[in-house]
């Protein structure tokens, strides 16, 4: 039978806009929910996706998909993969399950919102397969840590993580209500798909899917390709809804939503993506830095792709360069001394060669860095444990919810940048997540990040063991050094031999 | 006397830290419970230096022996706790 070509028939079917007989444009399309921004239907109507795809091939492709990777877990679980990989990998897959899999649920929400509320059809047709794809998502990433907490009860944070007040959730959280679930259509396309998936999960996702074929770990490789391949597509939402924004005078707006997504995920990623790369993938099975990877997906390809939309590139973005050498270490260095405040096995990633790698990388790394992880590596060679774990809280960003953390040692910078509004004094890890808050105070001011929750009396008994039962950490699930202080004993050889 | 919360800024350490002091702490002894958390855990000691504490980003020292109650910080000030000569 003959099939009329796509193309012929594409643009008219799903041209889903029709004139209101029972309600009115503002009943159907609520502007808090639209966001249309005073620009009127018409101007959203010529919305152009440039990605396009039918139900029927959409059902095609995603069956293939899952069929791919599935199946591949399937074998690869008689191979029992995840009972010789090195614990630092391990680590990274725990870490990224609980970070990520019940978000993707969230990004589902977000994807109906559009699906329903924007008043551009080409948006709403593509955020309809955006919504299926995040849910497989969520699924996938649920589904395949489960078959291993028979392993440890970490891997039940894949699920648990999201649910909890633990410390890194409230962060994930933070940023993925701000982005996706609290706004409008419009901004949701911009912030979520292109801020976020146009930049940084291409830098989680690719980054990750080459460090997992290198680790030989093709259960995960293959499941975050198949997650990558819908990304690619569903990321490609915001860029129409900015030329719309841009032509009718709205630059200004358009620039705001991406700079403020652009930071926020910046951090996220930090302290997610920055320790997988650098510290808890085995040496020998890293691709590229988490600096290389940051220039290549985000300062170099994403800075011409605003530029391609006439966007500039976001006022912090010297900022964001020179804290490619900055962040992530001391968000690595945090989360591994705050360990038991994880549900991950935090990979120290120190070794002497460790170490070598990453003076080579972070050029000055051992006179700054490697003098806190000096200190850390000489009280673990002497027996003293106890002073490589915390006592107190570090304290946290009232914007990203994250330590606040600088360069130490010798090059020692660390600053605080406080704001108080309201009579309420606030502290920020740095200009840009201050300029987040200064965007639109309403939104954010109500907001206690851990550090208020404890001064307020919410977390009880007021000390360390009570913070740890206020995140849900049982017994099992807290963190621990990935390698048993192996690394760190490997500096006693060297002394003993020399 | 009651405890106060400030945000510890310690010279060569890599991460701020809400530290509880008392009102009644003279600045040594706010140094003292700050250093307490990082000097030895991430931050080699320095025997021959003092510790002093300034108001974050300033350059002037509070008197060793002045109190929290006299210094009239906000809770959660952020303080800079410095190895000094003196």
């Amino acid at each position: 039978m003959y099939q009329i070509p796509r193309e012929e028939w594409y643009d008219l079917t799903r041209s889903t806009n029709w004139t209101y007989s029972y309600v009115s444009e503002e009943e159907m399309f609520p502007e808090e929910m639209s966001g249309s921004r005073g620009i009127p239907i018409e101007a959203w109507e010529t919305y152009d996706e440039p990605y396009k795809v039918t139900y029927p091939e959409y059902v095609s492709i995603q069956r293939e998909k899952d069929s791919g990777a599935y199946s591949v877990k399937a074998a690869l679980e008689r191979d029992a993969y995840v009972d010789r990989a090195d614990p630092g990998w391990i680590s990274t897959m725990i870490a990224h399950y609980g970070a990520i899999a019940v978000n993707e649920y969230a990004a589902s929400l977000a994807e109906a919102r559009m699906a329903r509320f924007s008043k551009a059809p080409g948006n709403r047709n593509m955020a309809t397969f955006g919504t299926l794809d995040e849910n497989r998502h969520g699924q996938i990433q649920l589904f395949f840590p489960h078959a291993n907490i028979k392993r440890s009860r970490q891997w039940d944070w894949a699920h648990k993580a999201m649910h909890t007040n633990d410390w890194a959730a409230i962060a994930a959280r933070s940023f993925f209500d701000d982005i996706m679930l609290s706004r409008d259509a419009i901004a949701v396309s911009i912030m979520l798909t292109f801020g976020f998936e146009t930049g940084f999960t291409n830098m989680q996702f690719l980054g990750l899917a080459a460090d997992a074929s290198e680790a030989g770990d093709h259960t995960f490789a293959s499941l975050i390709s198949s997650v990558q391949t819908d990304e690619a597509r569903h990321a490609q939402q915001g860029g129409p809804s900015l030329k719309i924004l841009i032509e009718n005078g709205q630059k200004e707006e358009a620039q705001k939503l991406v700079d403020v997504s652009i930071w926020r995920a910046w951090k996220l990623f930090s302290v997610l993506t920055g320790p997988i790369m650098d510290y808890y993938t085995p040496l020998e099975h890293r691709s590229q830095s988490f600096k290389e990877f940051m220039v290549e997906w985000i300062i170099v390809q994403f800075e011409r792709q605003l530029a391609d939309l006439g966007l500039d590139a976001p006022w912090f973005w010297e900022d964001l360069t020179k804290d490619l050498d900055v962040t992530h270490h001391g968000m690595h260095l945090g989360v591994w001394y705050w360990r038991p405040t994880v549900w991950w096995n935090p990979a120290a990633g120190a070794s002497p060669e460790d170490r070598e790698w990453l003076e080579e990388k972070y050029p000055g790394w051992n006179k700054t860095w490697g003098k806190c992880w000096d200190v850390i590596t000489e009280n673990l060679n002497n027996g003293r444990e106890d002073l490589t774990l915390p006592e107190t809280l570090p304290y946290v960003c009232n914007m990203c919810q994250l330590p606040i953390v600088g360069t130490p040692g010798e090059g020692w910078n660390v600053r605080d940048y406080p704001l108080e509004h309201e009579g309420r004094l606030y502290h920020f890890g740095s200009e840009a997540d201050r300029w987040c808050f200064e965007q639109d105070p309403e939104r954010y001011k109500e907001h206690q990040n851990l550090i208020d929750r404890f001064l307020s009396g919410q977390v009880q008994p007021a000390d360390l063991p009570g913070a740890l039962a206020y995140m849900n950490l049982g017994p099992g699930e807290m963190g621990k050094d990935a390698h048993d202080y192996a690394w760190a004993a490997a500096f006693k050889k060297q002394v003993s031999a020399a | 006397m009651a405890a106060f919360p400030i945000n510890a800024n310690f010279e060569g350490d890599f991460v701020m830290q809400l530290i509880s002091v008392d009102t009644d702490d003279t600045m040594d002894q706010v140094a003292e419970k700050c250093a307490y958390h990082s000097v030895g855990r991430r931050v080699a000691a320095q025997p021959e230096k003092v510790m002093r504490v300034r108001l974050h980003n300033t350059t002037e020292n509070y008197p060793r022996d002045m109190t929290v109650s006299d210094a009239g910080w906000r809770p959660t000030e952020t303080l800079d706790i410095i190895f000094a000569d003196s």
